[in-house]
C-alpha cells in the first residue's frame, strides 16, 4: 500500500476513535501501533509525566515486551528523558556505546538489536506533558516526511489525552495525565491476573482485554477495572459474572 | 527518575523525622510542599471504612475528625470516587458540595479543603487532604505537588502496611521507579493465586521481598516467570526448585 494511502487510513481510523467515547491507553495502544506501520522504525512508544514530573510508558506498539523494557531502563535516563526535559525532539540518533550518552541505556537498545532512535516531544501550551519515541533496528534515517508524520502523530496522540471523556470531568491537565497514568497501571495489575487465571504470557493477557473490550464495546480500561474489582472473571474473559455481594 | 521536587519532599520528610507510628512527617510535609494551612491523611480499607493516618496541626484534626463522623467531605469523596475532588469557599452561601461538611468545617476555620485520591492503580489506599484558611483555587505549582505528595504518600503507606521501614522509600525511589509494571503485574497474579484484593496482594509482595531482603522488582520478575508464587491453602510462599511450568 502506498504512505500516503496508508497514513490517510491511519488518519481516518484515528479520528474516527476521537469522535466516540474510546479507552485513552487503546487509541495510544493503536496510535503506536501504526507508526510503526507509517514512519520507518520498527517500534513506537508512549510516555507521559505524572504531575511532578516523573514520566511512566502509558502505550507501546505490539512489539512491547522489549519496549516496556527499554522505558524502565529510560526512566532513569534515555532519550525520552531528555527529549521530555528538553522539549525539542531528537532526530535520527545513531546508538553508539563510545559516545558515552546513556551509558545505561544505550548498550540494553543495542543488545536487543536497535540502531537508532527518535524521540517526539508531548507539547501542550507551552508545556511538555510526554513523548512519543521510535525504535529502529535498521540501517538507515528517517526522511524529513517521516519526522514530519512523527511529529503529527505526537499532536495526536496528545489531543487523545486531552479529549479523553473522563477528562471532561477533569478539572485540571494534571488531572487528565493522572487518570491517564494510573488507566496504565490497573491494566498491568489486571494483566497479572488474566496471566494467572488464564494461564497466559502477558501479551496474550493484554491481547484478550482487548479482545473483550472490542467485543462488548467497552473501554479496555473498564474492562480491567471490572477485573481487578472482581466483577468479570479473569479466567473466561466474555464471560460476565454477577457482581460480588 | 527522582524529580528535583521530589527529592524536595524528601530531604523535608528527612528533616521533619518519624514518630512512633513512622506517619507523622507525612502530614506535615505535605502542608509544607503545598504551602497549605493543614492536611490530613486517610485511609481506606477493602471494606470502604475510613480511619485516619495524621493530621498536620489542630485544624487538620478537626476536620478529620468531622468527616469521618458525617462520612462526607473531600477525603471521603476522593477515596471512594478516585477523582480529585474541591469545595474552593466552604462558607459560599449557594449550595456547598458537602452540605453537611462545609458549614462546620468552615466554624473550625477551613474556607477551602482539597482531596486528592491516593492510590496505585486499582489500589484504593485512601486520600490527602489539604485545607486553607482562605477561600480560592490551588495554583498548578500547588495541585502539581499536591498529586506528587498524594503518590509519595500511596508508596509511603504501602511500606508502613508491609511492614518495612518508611526510610527504604528514599532508596527505593533512587534507585528505580516506583512504577516498575512488573511489580503491578505480580500484584495481580498474586491476587489470584491468592484470592485477594489487588491492593492486598502489593502489600503481601513488598512483606516478602522485604523479609527475604529481596529487591522488589527481583520479586515480581520470579512470580511473573512462575518461580515464586503464593500458595493461598498453605498461606505461604513456595518457590519452584527448577524452572518450568508449575501447572
Amino acid at each position: 500500500m502506498a504512505r500516503e494511502t496508508l497514513l490517510i487510513i491511519t488518519l481516518v481510523e484515528l479520528a474516527d476513535n476521537l469522535v466516540d467515547d474510546y479507552d485513552v491507553i487503546d487509541v495510544l495502544t493503536v496510535l503506536s501501533d501504526r507508526c510503526v506501520e507509517t514512519v520507518d522504525v520498527d517500534a513506537a512508544g508512549v510516555m507521559l509525566a505524572w504531575p511532578g514530573g516523573e514520566l511512566q510508558y502509558v502505550a507501546s506498539s505490539s512489539d512491547s515486551m522489549r519496549i516496556i523494557e527499554l522505558f524502565q531502563i529510560q526512566v532513569d535516563e534515555g532519550p525520552c528523558v531528555d527529549c521530555f526535559n528538553d522539549g525539542q525532539p531528537i532526530v535520527n540518533h545513531i546508538l553508539n556505546v563510545d559516545d558515552g550518552r546513556w551509558p545505561r541505556f544505550t548498550p540494553r537498545a543495542i543488545e536487543l538489536g536497535f540502531t537508532s532512535v527518535n524521540c517526539v516531544p508531548m507539547r501542550l501550551r507551552g508545556r511538555t506533558i510526554g513523548a512519543l519515541n521510535f525504535f529502529s533496528s535498521h540501517e538507515g534515517q528517517l526522511a524529513v516526511e517521516d519526522v514530519a508524520v512523527a511529529r503529527g502523530f505526537a499532536d495526536v496522540a496528545t489531543i487523545a489525552i486531552l479529549q479523553h471523556q473522563s477528562s471532561l470531568n477533569a478539572n485540571t491537565l494534571n488531572e487528565q495525565l493522572s487518570n491517564a497514568l494510573n488507566s496504565r497501571i490497573i491494566i498491568e495489575q489486571a494483566k497479572g491476573m488474566v496471566r494467572q487465571a488464564a494461564d497466559s504470557d502477558m501479551d496474550e493477557a493484554f491481547a484478550r482485554m482487548r479482545g473483550h473490550a472490542r467485543n462488548h464495546n467497552e473501554g479496555l480500561t473498564d474492562v480491567a477495572i471490572a477485573i481487578v474489582t472482581g466483577t468479570l472473571d479473569p479466567g473466561t474473559l466474555d464471560v460476565l459474572k454477577p457482581k460480588r455481594a | 527518575m527522582a524529580t528535583d521536587r521530589l527529592l524536595d519532599i524528601f530531604s523535608l520528610m528527612a528533616e521533619r523525622g518519624v514518630d512512633d507510628a513512622g506517619t507523622h512527617s507525612l502530614c506535615s510535609v505535605a502542608a509544607e510542599i503545598t504551602q497549605l494551612d493543614g492536611a490530613a491523611i486517610s485511609l481506606t480499607s477493602d471494606g470502604d471504612e475510613m480511619t485516619a493516618l495524621c493530621m498536620s496541626n489542630d485544624l487538620a484534626r478537626t476536620l478529620m475528625d468531622l468527616e469521618i463522623t458525617l462520612r462526607e467531605g473531600p477525603a471521603f469523596e476522593a477515596s471512594t470516587g478516585g477523582m480529585v475532588v474541591q469545595d474552593v469557599d466552604l462558607a459560599a452561601a449557594s449550595a456547598p458540595r458537602w452540605m453537611m461538611y462545609a458549614p462546620q468545617a468552615a466554624a473550625a476555620g477551613a474556607r477551602a479543603a482539597f482531596g486528592f485520591p491516593v492510590r496505585i492503580g486499582a489500589a484504593n489506599f485512601g486520600a490527602l487532604s489539604l485545607y486553607r484558611e482562605n477561600p480560592g483555587h490551588l495554583s498548578d505549582a500547588q495541585t502539581s505537588d499536591a498529586y506528587l505528595m498524594a503518590s509519595v504518600i500511596a508508596r509511603a503507606v504501602l511500606s508502613i502496611q508491609s511492614g518495612s521501614p518508611i526510610g527504604e522509600l528514599a532508596k527505593e525511589l533512587h534507585g528505580q521507579s516506583g512504577l516498575d509494571f512488573r511489580v503491578h503485574q505480580a500484584a495481580g497474579m498474586v491476587a489470584v493465586q491468592g484470592s485477594m484484593s489487588v491492593k492486598a496482594a502489593l502489600v503481601l509482595i513488598r512483606t516478602h521481598a522485604f523479609a527475604e531482603a529481596m529487591e522488589l522488582s527481583e520479586l515480581a520478575e520470579k512470580i511473573i516467570t512462575r518461580a515464586t508464587r503464593f500458595d493461598s491453602l498453605l498461606d505461604s510462599w513456595i518457590v519452584k526448585p527448577t524452572s518450568g511450568d508449575p501447572k
